[in-house]
C-alpha cells in the first residue's frame, strides 16, 4: 500500500471562501480535482502540500456551454465529459481527440481540464490543443479577474503564471472562423496510458476553400519546457498557399522551434524528426479539413 | 484531524471518520473489509483498484476518501445481482476469461459500466474501454470476448 | 484419440466465481487479530560497504514493536540452487545493489513502520558501482562477491558433435550477435505475505509464491527451524511467472519479526519494491554463429552467452544452461558449442521467468535462421520444415522429442494465418514473419540434489461418498493448475469435476516442487492421476468383496459404476445407503450403483478411504556437466505467423495479427491452454516492443512503475487465434504436457521477422521501440 502523506483538507462552500483559505494557507495548500497527477505526486514525495482544497461545493465550475460560437468550460469539467460531449465535438473537434487520448479510461473520468492545464507538465495532453484554439484560462483571486491567454500561461515545467490565491475557474474558446481545420497527433509508446514522446497541434485558417492560408498555429508539446508555438513554421505558411512541400519546409522550421531533451520516454535527436513527421501530418490533416468546411469548427 | 463522511457503497449506507490522507482505496478495504478493490500500484497505472464513483469507473487508488463523501460507489462486491451473477460475470466464468483473477474486479467493473452506456459496443471500444485495467495473464482476448457474448445475452 | 468425460474439455475453473465476486483472498487480504505491520530497510546505494548501523530512534519510536538487521537474523545463506547460496536476509558486511535489505521493522500500522523504516541510520562507504557486465569483468575491477573475483557468477561451456569440424561443411556461414533488455515479471499482485509463529512453536506463513515447497525449506534453514515445524501456505496468487519461485527477504523477515514478537506480521511489497526484487529475466547478450549447409541443412551452431545477472545468483545458475541448451531443439542440429558466462553486477537480482533462459536466444537464432533462408532463397516456413525434428528423435544434447507435433504447429499456423498468400506480396509498411520455440514440461531435476518426489498428491474420499478431496501442494497462480487437477482426478477416477475439491498450495498437503518450468500439468497431474487410481482401486476392491465381482471385470465412469460383465444384484448395498442417509431427498434410485454408493461402502468396510500418488521423473538426460538442466520428461513446442504494420515515419510497430499453434501433448482443458497461449504472445509482444527495465548513472531503477515499464494494453493486443496440437505425449497423463512457457518462444522473433519483410530491417536490441526501429530504417535508407 502506497501511502500518503499527512495534510489537511477543506471543503469551502463558496468561490470567496476558496479564495480567502488559499489566501491565507499562502502556497502551502493546493487545489485537488481529479488528482491524476496530484496524489500521485504526492504518494511519491515530489509534492508536499500541508493543505488540500477541494473545490467539489463550489458552484459554476462543471459547466460546458456555447457562447457565441466558442466554448467556455468550466475548469472542473473532467477530460472524459471534454472527450464525450456533443458540443465541443462539433466546436473545437481537435479538443475532443486530445482528450480522448489522455491516460485511460478510469484517469479521464477524474483528470479535469482545470488540472492538466494547472499541473503545467511539459507533455501534458491538453495545451496544444487550447493553443491553437486560442483559449484563454480564466483565474479568479487576490482581488481581481484575469484572463489569461493559454499561449502566455506556461513559465516552465511544473509552473504558470497563476498566483498563491488565484484559482482557474474556466476556460475559454472563441469561435472558429470559417474555413478552419486542426489536427492533433500524440506519439507515445502504447496505445493507452501514454505520456507523449511528442505531440503536435496544428490549426489552419484558409481565406477560401482553395486560397491561401490566413492563420497558421502549431504546438509542440514534450520537446521544450512547456508546450510552445512553432513560430517560425506559422510565419513560414502565413499568407502562403497550401502545398506537400510548404508543409514540408514548415515541418523542418518547426524542428528549429523546439529544444527536446533525452529522457527516459525518448531521445532528443528521434524527438527532433518527430516533430517534423507530425508537424506535417497534423497540417496535412488539418488543411483538408479546412478546405472541405463551410462552417468554423476546429 | 479526521473528518467524519457518509458515502453508499453497494447500496449501502456507511458512516466512517477518516483521515484526509486516506485513499478510497484505503477506505474500503481496510474499513468497509471490501477486500475484492486490489492494489497493485497505488497511482493509477493498472486498473486494479477500478470502482465506480457516482456512475463512472475510476482508480479508487487516486481519490481521497473525504472526496468521496456523499459519493455513491459500486465494488466488485455489488456486482452480483441478488444471488445471480451479472451476465458479465457469468461470460468472464464461463469463457476463461479469468487467469490469475487480480485484474478481475477492475476488469469486470469497467465492462459492467461500458455496457451501461454502451450496450452493443464494437470490439475496439471494448478495447478502448478496458484500457485502463492491465492484465498479464490472459492477453485480453478472453475478456473482450466474454464482454461481447455479455452484451449479446443482456440483449435478451 | 480415446474419448473422455472431463478432460479435453472447456469446462470453467474451479476458482473462477471467486474470483469474478471479488471473494478470492490474496496475502494482501489476509489479516489475523494483533496482526504487526513490517516494513524494509533497503540500500540506496548500489554498492557500498556497511559500517554501522544504528537502530536506536527507530526503535524508540511509539508503536514500534521489533526492529531486525543481520545481528538478530543470523548470516545462515541462501538462495535458489545449494550451488550458488549467496544471499542472506539482511546485509551483514556491504549492500551489492541499489534495494538490498539492509533492516525491518514490524509496528502497530504500516504508517509508524515506515517511519521507522526511515528512523534507521547506516553508515556507508561508497564503493564502485559495477553497472554493466563490461566494467564488471573489466581488469581490475571490484568484486561484488569475495568469492567471485573477476565477477563471473557462473560459467558453462559445452560441446556436442565438433562445431570447427562442421563449419567446414558449411557453404553459409553467418554471425549475428543478439540482446534483449532486463524485464519485470509485471503480475498485478505485488508480493505479500503474513507470518505466525504461535505459542506452540508452529510457523505458519501465508504468501504470495509459486512454490510453498521452495520457500518451506529455505525459511526452515535460514531461520534454523524443523521443516515440519513449518508450514507454508499460498493464499491466491495473481500472478507469478517465475520471480515468485523462490523465498524472498521479506518472507524470512516476517516470520523473524512474528516468531520473535509473538504476532502475526504482515508484509507487502510496493511496485516499486517489485522492481527493486526483481528476480526477472535477464540481459542475454548472444553473439551465433550458425552454420547451414547449402541444400539448407542447418548443420553447426555456436552460442557464446553473457548474460547480466544482477547482485546475486537466484534461478541464474540454472538460467546459464537453458540460454545454451533451449536451441538444442526444435530443429536436427548435431553440432552445438556453446559458452555462457553469468556476471555479476551491482543491479537488482535476474532469476527466471516465463520462458526461462530461452527466450533471448529463441528471439535472435530465429531471426538469423529467416536471414540464412533468405540467402539461400528458401520460404522461411519451408527452411523450418526441412530442418524439423519428429518425435522419437534425440538433440545432440540429449533431450528425448517423445513427442513432438512441431511440423503440425508449423503447417497449421502456415495455413492458419494464410501465409503463402501474404508472404512477399504485402505493402510495403506491412510484413509477415514466422517462428518456432520449444520448453520443457517441468525440469528434470530439482533445485536442490535429491531423491525427493516432485509432485505427491492424496485423494481422500468424504465418508458419505459424496465428494472426492484432493490435496496437493502444488500452486495454483492463475495458469489453472487447480481446476486440470481436479479434471485429472475426476476423469481418472471416475466422476465429474463437480464432485472433486481441490485442495492446493499448502506444505501440510504434501511435496510438489511449485508452478515453474511449466512442470504442474505434467508432474503433479501424474501423481494426482496415480492417487485418483489409487483411490479407484480400494473403491472397486470393497465392492468386488461385497459384490463377489472381480476388479477387473468393474470401472467407474460418469459417477456410476461400470459392470463390464453382467450387473449383479446390489440392491442390499443400496439398501444399507438409504438406511444410512433417511430422511435425505435425493436418494439414488436409477438402474446403475452409483459412486458414492460404492465410496459409501468401501468406508463402512475398510475406513476412509485415501489415495496416494507420487511421482518423479526417470533418470533423463544425458551425462554432460549440466546435463541436468534443460532435461525434461517430455517437451512442448510452438509455431506463431505475426502479422504487423510499420508506421514509416514514426517507426511505430503495430501488430495486426498473431497465429499461433501449440503442442501441448494434449489439452486437458481445452480454454485453460488457450488462454495460455494468449498470455505467453502478450507477454512476448510486450518484451519485443515496450519493456525495458532501465537504470540511472546510480544504479537506480530509473522506471519502477507500470506507467514506464510498459506491459501491453488491451488496445495494444491483437486477436490471437489459437490452433491447438496434441502429439499425445507417452510421459504425460492422459498424454499431456507444457504449455505456459514454451508458446512464448517464438513470439519475439516472429515479430521481428514480420518487421523485416515490412521494411527490410534487422534489430538486433529488444525492444523494438520507434525510436529504435526509425533508426534502424534511416541508416537503410543512408546506404
Amino acid at each position: 500500500m502506497l501511502l500518503l502523506p499527512k495534510f489537511d483538507y477543506e471543503e469551502p462552500k463558496s468561490l470567496p471562501e476558496a479564495l480567502a483559505v488559499l489566501s491565507e494557507l499562502k502556497g502551502n495548500a493546493k487545489v485537488i480535482a481529479g488528482g491524476t497527477d496530484l496524489i500521485v505526486n504526492m504518494k511519491k514525495g515530489t509534492l508536499k502540500p500541508a493543505c488540500l482544497v477541494s473545490l467539489k461545493k463550489v458552484e459554476g465550475l462543471r459547466q460546458i456551454v456555447r457562447e457565441g460560437g466558442g466554448l467556455t468550460i468550466g475548469s472542473h469539467v473532467t477530460v472524459a465529459e471534454i472527450a464525450e460531449s456533443a458540443t465541443v465535438a462539433w466546436v473545437a473537434p481537435v479538443l475532443a481527440r486530445s482528450a480522448s487520448g489522455l491516460g485511460s479510461p478510469l484517469i479521464r473520468n477524474r483528470a479535469t481540464i482545470g488540472g492538466n492545464i494547472v499541473t503545467a507538465r511539459p507533455a501534458a495532453d491538453l495545451p496544444p490543443a487550447l493553443m491553437v484554439l486560442g483559449a484563454e484560462a480564466m483565474l479568479k483571486g487576490n482581488g481581481k479577474g484575469r484572463s489569461v491567454p493559454l499561449d502566455s500561461f506556461f513559465t516552465g515545467p511544473g509552473s504558470s503564471v497563476i498566483e498563491t490565491g488565484e484559482v482557474l475557474t474556466s476556460i475559454s474558446i472563441p469561435s472558429a472562423p470559417p474555413f478552419t481545420g486542426a489536427h492533433y497527433v500524440k506519439l507515445g509508446h502504447r496505445a493507452a496510458l501514454e505520456i507523449a514522446i511528442v505531440a503536435v497541434a496544428s490549426r489552419l485558417t484558409l481565406y477560401k476553400p482553395d486560397g491561401v492560408i490566413v492563420d497558421a498555429r502549431i504546438v509542440l508539446s514534450a520537446v521544450a519546457p512547456t508546450a510552445i508555438h512553432a513560430v517560425s513554421a506559422e510565419k513560414a505558411l502565413t499568407g502562403q498557399r497550401p502545398s506537400e512541400e510548404l508543409f514540408a519546409k514548415a515541418a523542418s522550421l518547426a524542428v528549429t522551434d523546439c529544444s527536446p531533451i533525452t529522457d527516459i520516454r525518448g531521445g532528443a535527436g528521434y524527438r527532433r524528426d518527430m516533430v517534423n513527421a507530425l508537424v506535417r501530418r497534423t497540417l496535412t490533416k488539418a488543411y483538408h479539413d479546412a478546405s472541405g468546411e463551410k462552417e468554423g469548427g476546429a | 484531524m479526521k473528518k467524519l463522511i457518509t458515502l453508499t457503497v453497494n447500496e449501502r449506507v456507511y458512516e466512517v471518520a477518516v483521515a484526509p490522507g486516506r485513499t478510497l482505496t484505503q477506505l474500503l478495504r481496510d474499513d468497509l473489509n471490501l477486500l475484492g478493490t486490489k492494489e497493485g500500484c497505488g497511482v493509477g497505472d493498472c486498473g486494479a483498484c477500478t470502482v465506480i464513483l457516482d456512475g463512472k469507473p475510476v482508480n479508487s487508488c487516486l481519490v481521497l476518501a473525504v472526496q468521496a463523501d456523499g459519493s455513491t460507489i459500486k465494488t466488485i462486491e455489488g456486482v452480483a445481482i441478488g444471488d445471480s451473477l451479472h451476465p458479465v460475470q457469468e461470460t468472464f466464468v464461463e469463457m476463461g476469461a479469468i487467469q490469475c483473477g487480480f485484474c478481475t474486479p477492475g476488469m469486470i467493473l469497467s465492462a459492467t459500466s461500458l455496457l451501461e452506456k454502451t450496450p452493443h459496443p464494437t470490439e475496439q471500444e471494448v478495447r478502448q474501454a478496458l484500457s485502463g485495467n492491465l492484465c498479464r495473464c490472459t492477453g485480453y482476448q478472453k475478456i473482450v470476448e466474454a464482454v461481447q457474448e455479455a452484451s449479446r445475452r443482456m440483449k435478451k | 484419440m480415446k474419448s473422455y468425460k472431463v478432460i479435453n474439455t472447456r469446462l470453467p475453473r474451479v476458482d473462477a466465481r471467486e474470483k469474478a465476486t471479488g471473494d478470492a483472498r490474496y496475502a494482501a487480504d489476509l489479516s489475523m487479530p494483533n496482526m504487526l505491520y513490517g516494513a524494509m530497510l533497503q540500500s540506496p546505494l548500489a554498492h557500498a560497504k556497511i559500517l554501522n548501523i544504528d537502530v536506536m530512534a527507530a526503535k524508540k519510536l511509539p508503536g514500534v514493536k521489533d526492529v531486525v538487521t543481520w545481528k538478530e537474523a543470523g548470516l545462515v545463506k541462501y538462495g535458489v540452487s545449494p550451488a550458488r547460496y549467496d544471499e542472506q536476509i539482511f546485509c551483514s558486511d556491504k549492500v551489492r545493489y541499489v534495494g538490498d535489505e539492509v533492516a525491518a521493522v514490524t509496528a502497530i500500522d504500516l504508517e509508524t513502520a515506515m517511519e521507522a523504516v526511515s528512523l534507521i541510520k547506516v553508515d556507508y562507504e561508497e564503493l564502485p558501482a559495477l553497472l554493466d557486465i563490461e566494467s564488471a569483468m573489466a581488469e581490475g575491477a571490484i568484486a561484488i562477491h569475495e568469492d567471485f573475483p573477476g565477477n563471473v557468477s557462473a560459467e558453462v561451456h559445452q560441446e556436442f558433435g565438433n562445431f570447427e569440424e562442421a563449419l567446414k561443411e558449411c557453404e553459409i556461414i553467418r554471425t549475428d550477435t543478439f540482446t534483449n533488455k532486463r524485464q519485470d515479471g509485471g503480475f498485478l499482485e505485488p508480493q505479500a505475505c503474513l507470518a505466525r509463529y504461535d505459542l506452540n512453536g508452529n510457523l505458519t506463513l501465508w504468501s504470495s509464491t509459486q512454490s510453498v515447497h521452495y520457500v518451506q525449506r529455505s525459511i526452515a534453514m535460514v531461520l534454523g527451524i524443523p521443516v515440519g515445524k513449518v508450514r507454508v501456505i499460498k493464499p491466491y496468487v495473481g500472478g507469478g511467472f517465475g520471480p515468485k519461485a523462490a523465498v524472498n527477504a521479506m518472507e524470512i523477515a516476517a516470520c523473524l519479526m512474528s516468531r520473535r514478537t509473538g504476532k502475526p506480521v504482515k508484509m507487502v511489497f510496493s511496485r516499486e519494491q517489485v522492481f527493486l526484487h526483481g528476480r526477472a529475466r535477464h540481459q542475454f547478450t548472444h553473439e551465433l554463429t550458425t552454420g547451414v549447409k547449402k541444400d539448407g541443412t542447418i548443420f553447426a551452431l555456436r552460442n557464446v552467452c553473457h548474460l547480466d545477472g544482477g547482485a546475486y545468483s537466484s534461478f541464474g545458475i540454472a538460467t546459464i544452461y537453458y540460454a545454451g541448451s533451449l536451441l538444442g531443439a526444435p530443429y536436427k542440429l548435431p553440432n552445438m558449442k556453446y559458452d555462457g558466462y553469468r556476471i555479476y553486477t551491482n543491479k537488482p537480482t535476474c532469476g527466471a521467468q516465463r520462458g526461462h533462459g530461452g527466450v533471448a536466444a529463441r528471439a535472435g537464432w530465429e531471426q538469423q535462421l529467416d536471414i540464412i533462408a533468405a540467402e539461400l532463397g528458401m520460404d522461411p516456413v519451408e527452411f523450418r520444415l526441412k530442418n524439423m525434428m519428429r518425435t522419437g528423435d534425440v538433440t545432440c544434447n540429449d533431450f528425448n522429442m517423445s513427442s513432438l507435433g512441431m511440423k503440425e504447429c508449423l503447417e497449421g499456423v502456415r495455413d492458419g494465418s494464410n501465409w503463402v498468400a501474404k508472404k512477399g506480396k504485402l505493402p510495403k509498411g506491412k510484413g509477415i514473419g514466422v517462428a518456432c520455440g520449444f520448453f520443457v514440461s517441468g525440469a528434470g531435476y530439482p533445485i536442490y540434489r535429491s531423491e525427493t518426489f516432485h509432485s505427491t498428491a492424496t485423494i481422500r474420499l468424504t465418508e458419505d461418498g459424496g465428494a472426492v478431496n484432493l490435496y496437493t501442494a502444488s500452486a495454483e497462480i492463475g495458469q489453472g493448475s487447480d481446476t486440470i487437477l481436479g479434471q485429472i482426478a475426476a476423469e481418472a477416477l471416475g466422476v465429474s469435476l463437480d464432485d472433486v475439491r481441490v485442495h492446493s498450495g499448502d506444505t501440510d498437503f504434501g511435496i510438489d516442487l511449485g508452478a515453474y518450468s511449466s512442470r504442474q500439468t505434467l508432474m503433479s497431474g501424474h501423481a494426482v492421476k496415480m492417487a485418483a487410481e489409487d483411490t479407484k482401486r480400494q473403491v472397486l476392491e470393497a465392492l468386488s468383496e461385497q459384490l463377489n465381482v472381480s476388479v477387473a471385470d468393474m470401472d467407474i465412469s460418469a459417477g456410476v459404476i461400470v459392470f463390464k460383465k453382467d450387473k449383479p444384484d446390489f440392491s442390499r448395498l443400496r439398501t444399507l445407503y438409504i438406511k444410512e442417509h433417511r430422511g435425505w431427498e435425493d436418494l439414488p434410485t436409477g438402474a446403475d450403483l452409483t459412486f458414492k454408493e460404492a465410496a459409501r461402502v468401501a468406508f463402512i468396510t475398510r475406513g476412509v478411504i485415501i489415495g496416494n500418488g507420487a511421482y518423479k521423473p526417470g533418470e533423463l538426460g544425458g551425462k554432460y556437466k549440466g546435463a541436468a538442466v534443460g532435461t525434461s520428461p517430455a517437451y512442448g513446442c510452438s509455431a506463431q505467423i505475426v502479422e504487423v504494420t510499420v508506421d514509416m515515419e514514426t517507426g511505430k510497430v503495430t501488430i495486426d495479427a498473431m497465429t499461433d499453434a501449440h503442442d501441448c501433448g494434449f489439452a486437458i482443458n481445452r480454454t485453460n491452454v488457450e488462454g495460455q497461449m494468449q498470455g505467453s504472445l502478450s507477454m512476448g509482444l510486450g518484451e519485443a516492443l515496450f519493456e525495458e527495465v532501465r537504470f540511472d548513472g546510480k544504479g537506480r531503477v530509473a522506471n519502477a512503475s507500470l506507467g514506464e515499464y510498459r506491459i501491453p494494453t488491451a488496445l495494444d493486443m491483437p486477436n490471437v487465434r489459437t490452433i491447438i496440437i496434441e502429439s499425445d505425449e507417452p510421459n504425460g497423463p492422459f498424454g499431456a504436457k507444457e504449455v505456459g512457457e514454451g508458446a512464448i518462444m517464438p513470439t519475439i522473433p516472429a515479430i521481428l521477422n514480420a518487421v523485416h519483410d515490412a521494411v527490410g530491417v534487422r534489430i538486433n536490441e529488444l525492444p523494438i521501440t520507434s525510436e529504435r526501429l526509425y533508426a534502424a530504417m534511416k541508416e537503410k535508407q543512408k546506404k
